[in-house]
């Protein structure tokens, strides 16, 4: 067994490059605040910039194939690549996209050779920054459910409806979702799974009120919208997957939503806690000779580590073509709940300063409140902890003669 | 990056699961569980046949002087029984503790017994006053007749009926720092003066041992007089995260009866594994188990890697004695009745559970130490 990615001679070399690389390209003046929401419109088009550049090089995407504008290189460089941004405590894409991850990953699955020629190519390049459009206010969990619908009309499909909690602040150029094609079909195939310009007369994008903007790892995204869609005509060309489809073609995708990608990112709430367990003293004596603030520290670091040694072990599977069936939705489970858990640790520990932005007593530019807030809202975005369980139960065969196979992934 | 095991791994493993599939059969171990040893001559003598007492020893004194996670590897197998009997104690525990503090007579005089099973090992460091401190370590070894003169108990010691041998850790002399001053001492259980017996109750195969006027002459002090409690520490951080594989087999155990059970019970006309309830019982099994499985082998391949490991072994081996109890009480959710009827097999993981909780430290202890670890 190896825990740690192996960097051959060639690796070595290539991450000098990358290093090197990043240097010169990333922008010195860039604001990462702990609250995505305060990004500003100036930094976002640096980060779209960069990202950009990135796609130039085939390292947005590193390992979607060159012949539609990825990298096509190996996990183990695109690991070097995630690593070197992670310095400078940037994801890839170093902005929210749901392009690459997943709605890349669908069509590259299920489109025709003309879509893939047509879409990915500015995704993997990242051109266009794509959103998904997947709940409802009548479709959470029951994603099924949606009904949005989308009507054939000559050589086009006309939308109708709603879609919340998507993207973020700043806009997109173009989004992907699942619409009701047949309401009166059967569950599940009565879907249609359709990529749309962001542009189409007949959208309107309004910001929800929520206690924090949610999102699945990556970057954060600021703001939840939602999106009216009012006879929003779309070309046949963007339907993915055929009529009637569309669940199957999202079944690769919220696969990798509901962790099966995996990740090598550690939390970085260790780091913070530390700072804060140096500084801060309880009842005159300083916090690291507090007993009881050590062994809630102990959990802390234990359901901390768990957590990343799961997201590891997916990233493993998955880049290594292992099969996988409970693996996904059980990191994204215990990440999900540990994390509500990990925040009442916080709270334990340094008390109300957890819960405090004030500048003048915030000990770790504000990510110690906005996680008192993400780990709440981070129950649900990919489904909640009840539909990881769910889904769980099912690959694992519990009380079921034939387990459930894993969506389908490229 | 790569979490498979080795070609060479998976061989082990294989050859572990069939010994565990025709030895140890569930009525086999049922009927151990009863036993004052915990294993039949034939099941020793065929571990000992295939190697796994020396796996751990050096080449040169009769092992295989193999790796931590080759070691893992199979006692994860020996937990999905879960086979008791002194296999970890003198195979794994027994062997590194002579490793680390012995010098080369005395690794050649203890670790060829040891690898072929001859002799059975087991460390009996814990007194009446419990805990896996250098404070905890009371009891005196006396200078008399040019050799030393032992007094006093051991309580809780694993496998202390079926040892041929005990490495006990006494006081020599004192000192302001409880660390100073223990020594290791090497006592045969046959030795006049030395009486052995298991307790009874909700525990498998932990004894007393009681010294009277037991003498040994200096060559049974294992390492530098006053100087054991270092060595004994790297043992037990080399040792400790085997134990945690034997704990992982026994929670996967554990696992995979719980999901065959919820296939086959039907109850309200439906397999019972269709009610949400219980399924939750099964994913908090499968969670602990992961859990206690990564990091575990993170742990052993740190130690087999030089890495520095004590974080993750002390993070392993409080995982782990949480996750297999934990699992045997999701797996009792999940039985009701059936789980607790000895013959069915579960309440042997179960027992095992609690048994091994405190073993080289208990949860709450490993989790202190952990954070004393930590580059805060």
């Amino acid at each position: 067994m190896d825990f740690e990615p192996r960097y051959s001679q060639e690796q070595q070399h290539f991450r000098t490059e990358v290093r090197e690389w990043l240097e010169q390209h990333v922008p010195k003046d860039l604001a990462n605040p702990a609250d995505s929401a305060k990004t500003t419109y100036e930094d976002y088009l640096k980060y779209r910039e960069l990202g950009r550049k990135l796609g130039d090089k085939g390292w947005l995407w590193a390992t979607a194939p060159t012949s539609y504008g990825g990298g096509g290189l190996s996990i183990d460089h695109a690991i070097v690549i995630e690593e070197e941004l992670d310095r400078y405590d940037l994801s890839v894409p170093p902005y929210y996209d749901s392009g690459g991850r997943l709605g890349g990953a669908s069509i590259l699955v299920w489109g025709s050779d003309e879509q893939k020629d047509h879409f990915l190519p500015p995704i993997f390049k990242g051109e266009v920054r794509t959103w998904q459009l997947l709940t409802e206010p009548g479709a959470g969990s029951d994603l099924a459910g949606v009904k949005i619908s989308a009507v054939r009309d000559g050589d086009e499909y006309v939308i109708n409806g709603q879609k919340i909690y998507v993207g973020s602040s700043n806009g997109a150029e173009q989004f992907w979702m699942i619409t009701c094609t047949d309401p009166e079909g059967e569950r599940h195939q009565n879907l249609s799974w359709f990529i749309i310009p962001a542009d189409s007369p007949g959208i309107t994008v309004t910001p929800m009120d929520l206690l924090i903007a949610g999102g699945e790892g990556g970057a954060g995204t600021g703001v939840k919208n939602t999106i009216f869609f009012d006879n929003v005509r779309v070309p046949a060309f963007n339907l993915i997957g055929g009529e009637n489809n569309g669940w199957r073609v999202a079944t690769t995708h919220l696969e990798l939503e509901h962790g099966s990608g995996g990740t090598i990112r550690r939390n970085r709430m260790v780091d913070h806690l530390f700072e804060y367990m140096r500084e801060l003293k309880r009842d005159g004596k300083p916090l690291l000779e507090d007993q009881d603030a050590r062994d809630a520290l102990a959990d802390f670091y234990i359901e901390a580590e768990i957590s990343r040694l799961f997201g590891m072990r997916n990233y493993w599977m998955r880049h290594s073509h292992v099969p996988m069936s409970y693996e996904g939705p059980q990191s994204s489970f215990y990440r999900k709940s540990t994390g509500l858990k990990m925040a009442q640790r916080i709270l334990d520990i340094v008390g109300p300063y957890a819960l405090t932005n004030d500048p003048r007593w915030d000990l770790s530019d504000e990510h110690m409140e906005v996680y008192q807030r993400s780990s709440i809202v981070a129950l649900h975005p990919g489904g909640t902890t009840d539909i990881q369980k769910v889904i769980m139960a099912r690959r694992i065969g519990i009380g079921r003669e034939v387990k459930e196979k894993q969506g389908a992934l490229a | 990056m790569d979490l498979s095991l080795s070609e060479y791994q998976q061989q082990l493993k294989n050859t572990a699961r069939d010994f565990m599939e025709r030895e140890c059969s569930k009525e086999t171990l049922v009927e151990l569980d009863e036993s004052e040893t915990g294993y039949t001559d034939v099941i020793w003598q065929r571990a000992s046949e295939i190697g796994w007492l020396g796996m751990l020893v050096p080449a040169e004194y009769g092992g295989a002087g193999g790796s931590l996670t080759d070691a893992a590897v199979v006692y994860e197998q020996l937990g999905s029984g879960p086979l008791s009997g002194p296999f970890f104690s003198s195979g794994v525990l027994g062997a590194l503790i002579v490793e680390e503090s012995g010098d080369d007579e005395q690794k050649g005089r203890y670790l060829p017994g040891i690898a072929s099973g001859q002799d059975i090992f087991t460390l009996a460091m814990t007194e009446p006053s419990y805990g896996w401190k250098a404070t905890s370590i009371q009891m005196r070894a006396e200078r008399a007749n040019g050799g030393y003169k032992l007094n006093g108990a051991k309580l809780f010691v694993h496998d202390a009926v079926a040892a041929s041998r005990l490495i006990c850790p006494v006081r020599t002399h004192d000192s302001d720092y409880p660390e100073d001053g223990v020594t290791l001492v090497v006592v045969d259980t046959s030795a006049a003066g030395v009486s052995t017996r298991k307790l009874s109750g909700f525990m498998g195969w932990v004894g007393e041992v009681t010294f009277e006027d037991v003498q040994v002459d200096d060559s049974a002090v294992l390492g530098e007089v006053g100087g054991g409690w270092e060595p004994l520490q790297r043992a037990f951080r080399r040792a400790a995260p085997v134990l945690c594989a034997y704990k992982v087999g026994g929670s996967q155990a554990v696992f995979d009866m719980s999901v065959e059970y919820s296939r086959t019970r039907r109850q309200f006309g439906t397999p019972i594994g269709r009610f949400q309830r219980v399924q939750d019982h099964i994913i908090g099994i499968v969670n602990h188990l992961d859990a206690a499985r990564w990091t575990t082998y993170e742990a052993l391949w740190k130690l087999d890697s030089g890495r520095p490991a004590d974080t993750s072994v002390h993070m392993a081996k409080a995982v782990s004695s949480e996750a297999y109890m934990q699992a045997c009480n999701g797996a009792h959710e999940v039985h009701a009745g059936l789980g607790v009827m000895r013959e069915y097999g579960l309440t042997l993981h179960t027992r095992m559970s609690r048994t091994l909780y405190h073993v080289l430290g208990d949860p709450l202890h490993h989790r202190r130490l952990m954070v004393d670890t930590l580059d805060i």
